[in-house]
């Protein structure tokens, strides 16, 4: 059985666990009094807050239930928010203002190490402990890119003016993507399109100028995943470049490096898997250690999701992913609490009724996999989301209405506690998002927390419904009986391997397109309403001039031949590195000071060989 | 009834956005259309190539990371360029594809874009309406020796569409023409034909592509031919999606051509053994053809044409006693255990040897692992094949 088969049985004991603490909570009476006692505690000590029209609210919201039994099944069965099995967030007070005025001593209890239930690891118990102060950044986190390294610098400046924190997120373009130089044979059409073009880490340098790499209040996410170590390295060069060495721990962020959804969806993988694989391990051994603060894998669903997956398909193999992540890394000797708390999630929010529960369930069901089967710590359980709305939900009929459709996937995403998030702009199927309407798409996220009093004052406000609860129950056990398909297999690899994952997303995308045109599924202002017909917008195109492609192209030039004997030596070296097996990341951040994104690359693939694709 | 429409599909250079093109391409199938299928990432000039050999009437490109206008007219530039404009461009982008854009797509040569919201039912009657009649003759200056080949493959496979029953008589004429090995070998130099066969998911497709990359490499000079088979849909058109998988067989050096079973079964279509034969005198050092995955009892290279047979196995075949049922066992030259860094590996190889010492013939087993980069076994099996005392 691999890690995922012992998942499934994790998943299910626990939940028999929970009926079980249920049941003697009503039979036990001593043990139903402690429940009891400990809710009223909870609820004793929540603090009030006040609305701005001077409406008392508690911080957090509990079900009204006062029974010993349903107690215990809410408190073991989803915990309060940052509590095992965190079913209702990773943290508490996630989008909460600050308490006007604070009551001593009424700050909020959260457990310690979030445990409540059979553990192979450790004491049972919850410990109570003070919360942390309340985050100052937003969740806000807007993808961009394009152009070249300075145009997207300012569209960052442009967009951090909208939000209260340095929070970036940075899109690269086909070439860069695919660890293809802007210089290489026909791709001069893509330079600088659907994202920014980096060729060396001086690119880098001009990316983020004017920011403070290394201040606590910056962050940096960078969605890229075949070539993602070696972009890795660039960034960190190019910290170094600005700030020293000194700036490396303090550096802090995001590199999606995920290349089980890019063999099973996204298709933007460039190595075979296993050297892929070993090349990913090698960067997350490294920063893990080096880089405490950087998250060296965002284990993502929304390129399955887009990709045509169902939710429970995108969920169920974005979860599985995780742990096929966990249990390479544990096989390397990573202690699980090294590795575990660094690795973070991104889902795609659409409009099926399922992403009213998506994250919530796969909270739980990572929480209690990373803890009875891998033995994690409760740093480690907590499953980090960044959440996405869903590109190919918007459509380019009347686009304008993708502004409703956003907000309606926003408004899904921060019911289940996503803990950052992407906001799409209405023009996306046209084009890389203009100013125009990408400030909408963060104007959208600042209503729903800022403006809004949805969220600002309660936690826990709208989960918990008995819709919601029904839906994450269906969606559990769907979730579940996919692991056991792929456990079939013998695991994720092997399911990889067999092109499961990649044909269960084509079907479900082929019937998705087909429900469109037979009427189960209506778009509106597309097969519904539609009697606007055939106007083709006047949208603003946000395209990279020629002349831009140009100076891309001539700079790569340039850096070349500056570093040509340089570049022979290092990628000699880093040959010799690979080829030994030994962790390769330490050279390849020298490499890069003197080498371009596809020389590396191809030297690479001269000694572990291209990507077959599937189809 | 008329040969299926043929098509090849394909997405950019640095695009991975593959989903609205594989729902396409079912659609496609399903509606009768058989679909050359290439992959994505794919550079303007091995979509032309494999455009012109597969003989296509047209070729669709689904773009969804910009660069579009580019790249749509670097393609149509080079059919002209190769005076194979006779193969139709056509393609889409959602929202990505402006009309100011199409009307300069269009003004370069592209036939068709499909806009947002286009449906597929519109898809699959434009193609159906627009790419359905008789293949036009070249015009204009001597056509390339590959648009030759390519025509005349094309005119094989149609004298055969829809003449079910009437195969025999066919096939006699074929094999009335039939040349014998020596009289084949005399010719310069001597085209070696390898057949390869085997099981679905034994991994044939990337057996090929990793023999023809060694082949590449040692005979840099050599011309291959590939004649891949994919299963027809019963009553439909047919994914062809080797090509998609075989990165080092998109060369100069490589002709490759697909094609459909169209309701024949034992993993040949009807019309393979009549185009083996003229690729088999069309001046390649190295002809390779692979069936589709076949049963035990399939024994597909029967004509005499081909040199070497190989059958690939998976180790996981079930139990020993299904390794008397399989016919190839006994007729193979080689046979490969691939995929065998797994688990039941030796134990198959073990039980492979034993089956075939039984035959007493002078049978070659050798085990690869063809998706490991550099494997030797893949070398050996490489080595084999293109020693000189066959």
């Amino acid at each position: 059985m691999s890690k995922l088969g012992q998942v499934v049985e994790a998943v299910e004991n626990y939940n028999e666990f929970v009926l079980k603490e249920v049941k003697r909570a009503r039979a036990d009476e001593a043990f139903g009094q402690q429940m009891v006692d400990r809710w009223n505690d909870v609820k004793a000590k929540t603090p009030i807050g006040t609305a701005p029209t001077g409406l008392k609210l508690p911080r957090l919201a509990l079900p009204e239930i006062d029974e010993a039994g349903e107690i215990t099944r809410y408190l073991l069965g989803e915990g309060l928010p940052g509590e095992f099995p965190f079913t209702n967030g990773a943290y508490r007070e996630m989008y909460l203002e600050p308490l006007r005025e604070l009551e001593a001593g009424s700050s909020g209890k959260v457990g310690k190490n979030g445990k409540h239930g059979p553990s192979k690891n450790g004491k049972n118990g919850a410990k109570a402990a003070p919360s942390k102060a309340v985050e100052v950044e937003e969740p806000t986190r807007l993808f961009s890119g394009l152009g070249l390294a300075e145009d997207t610098n300012a569209r960052f400046h442009f967009l951090t003016g909208h939000q209260r924190s340095a929070r970036l997120s940075t899109a690269f373009d086909g070439p860069t993507l695919y660890g293809i130089d802007s210089d290489a044979e026909g791709v001069f059409g893509k330079i600088g399109e659907g994202g920014l073009a980096i060729d060396t880490y001086e690119d880098m340098v001009r990316l983020y100028d004017g920011f403070d790499m290394g201040s606590p209040a910056f962050s940096a996410s960078m969605t890229i995943s075949g070539p993602a170590p070696i972009i890795m390295a660039m960034y960190i060069a190019a910290a170094k470049k600005r700030f020293g060495a000194k700036v490396v721990p303090n550096l802090r962020g995001t590199i999606q490096a995920d290349i089980f959804k890019e063999v099973q969806a996204q298709n933007e993988t460039i190595f075979p898997t296993e050297a892929s694989l070993r090349f990913l391990c090698d960067m997350i051994e490294w920063t893990t250690r080096e880089m405490p603060r950087w998250y060296p894998v965002s284990i993502s669903g929304y390129h399955i999701g887009e990709a045509g997956a169902t939710p429970v398909q995108q969920a169920a193999y974005t979860v599985s992913n995780g742990f096929a992540y966990a249990e390479m890394l544990a096989a390397r000797g990573i202690p699980v609490d090294q590795f575990g708390p660094r690795l973070s999630f991104f889902l795609d929010c659409g409009l099926d009724v399922e992403y009213i529960a998506l994250a919530r369930v796969s909270r739980r069901i990572w929480a209690i996999g990373m803890r009875d089967v891998f033995g994690a710590g409760p740093k480690a359980q907590m499953f980090k989301l960044h959440t996405q709305t869903s590109g190919r939900s918007l459509v380019a009929a009347e686009f304008k209405n993708n502004l409703t459709r956003t907000a309606a996937e926003l408004m899904l995403a921060y019911m289940n506690g996503t803990n950052s998030c992407h906001s799409n702009s209405a023009d996306e199927p046209f084009t890389t998002p203009s100013e125009e309407w990408i400030r909408l798409a963060a104007h959208g996220q600042a209503i729903l927390l800022d403006e809004s009093g949805i969220f600002k004052h309660t936690m826990n406000m709208l989960s918990g419904s008995p819709g919601m609860k029904a839906v994450e129950r269906a969606v559990e056990t769907a979730m579940l009986e996919e692991f056991r398909q792929i456990e079939e297999f013998g695991g994720v690899l092997p399911a990889i391997e067999h092109r499961y994952q990649r044909s269960q997303i084509q079907n479900a995308a082929h019937r998705y397109e087909q429900q469109i045109y037979d009427g189960t599924r209506p778009i509106i202002a597309l097969t519904k309403y539609n009697d606007l017909k055939d106007e083709m917008p006047e949208v603003k195109m946000v395209r990279t001039p020629r002349a831009k492609k140009q100076l891309q192209v001539d700079r790569l030039a340039k850096f070349k031949k500056r570093n040509a004997e340089k570049a022979k030596r290092a990628l000699d070296k880093l040959a010799d590195v690979v080829e030994s097996g030994k962790n390769c990341f330490p050279t390849l951040i020298e490499t890069v000071e003197v080498c371009s994104l596809g020389q590396i690359t191809g030297r690479l693939q001269e000694i572990v060989g291209h990507f077959r694709p599937m189809v | 009834m008329a040969a299926p429409i043929r098509v090849l599909t394909a997405v950019p250079i640095c695009d991975g956005h593959d989903s609205a093109i594989n729902t396409i391409n079912l659609e496609f199938i399903r509606h009768g259309i058989e679909v050359v299928y290439l992959g994505y990432h794919r550079y303007a000039t091995d979509m032309v190539r494999a455009a012109i050999q597969e003989d296509v009437k047209a070729l669709g490109i689904s773009s969804y990371n910009g660069g579009h206008v580019e790249f749509f007219s670097e393609v149509a530039s080079l059919l002209k360029k190769q005076g194979a404009d006779y193969i139709k461009v056509f393609g889409g982008g959602g929202g990505t594809i402006t009309g100011n854009d199409e009307v300069i797509m269009r003004r370069n040569g592209i036939d068709k874009i499909f806009f947002a919201g286009t449906s597929l039912t519109d898809m699959v009657d434009y193609v159906h309406k627009q790419y359905g009649g008789p293949h036009k003759p070249f015009r204009g200056r001597k056509p390339s020796a590959d648009m030759q080949l390519a025509r005349k493959l094309t005119e094989i496979e149609d004298r055969y569409a829809g003449r079910k029953g009437k195969r025999s008589t066919l096939l006699r004429k074929a094999s009335a023409g039939r040349l014998s090995k020596e009289k084949r070998r005399s010719k310069k130099g001597g085209t070696r034909v390898f057949g390869f066969t085997g099981p679905g998911g034994a991994g044939k497709t990337t057996l090929i592509d990793e023999l023809v990359l060694r082949l590449r490499k040692r005979e840099p000079k050599a011309r291959i031919a590939i004649l891949s088979h994919d299963p027809s849909v019963v009553g439909a058109g047919a994914l062809l999606g080797d090509r998609a998988t075989m990165i080092n067989s998109q060369n100069e050096c490589v002709f490759m051509r697909s094609m459909a079973t169209r309701g024949q079964a034992g993993g040949l279509s009807p019309a393979t053994e009549d185009c083996l034969k003229l690729l088999a005198q069309s001046g390649f050092d190295y002809v390779i053809i692979e069936t589709v995955g076949t049963g035990q009892e399939a024994m597909p290279f029967q004509s005499g044409l081909v040199d070497k047979t190989v059958l690939v196995m998976n180790p996981d075949y079930g139990s020993r006693l299904q390794l008397q049922k399989i016919v190839m066992l006994d007729l193979a030259d080689i046979v490969v255990v691939n995929k065998s860094d797994q688990e039941r590996a030796r134990t198959a190889t073990a039980e492979i040897g034993r089956r075939l010492d039984q035959n007493k013939r002078s049978q070659v087993l050798v085990s690869t692992v063809a998706n490991r980069h550099r494997d030797a076994g893949v070398d050996e099996l490489c080595d084999l094949l293109t020693e000189q005392n066959v």
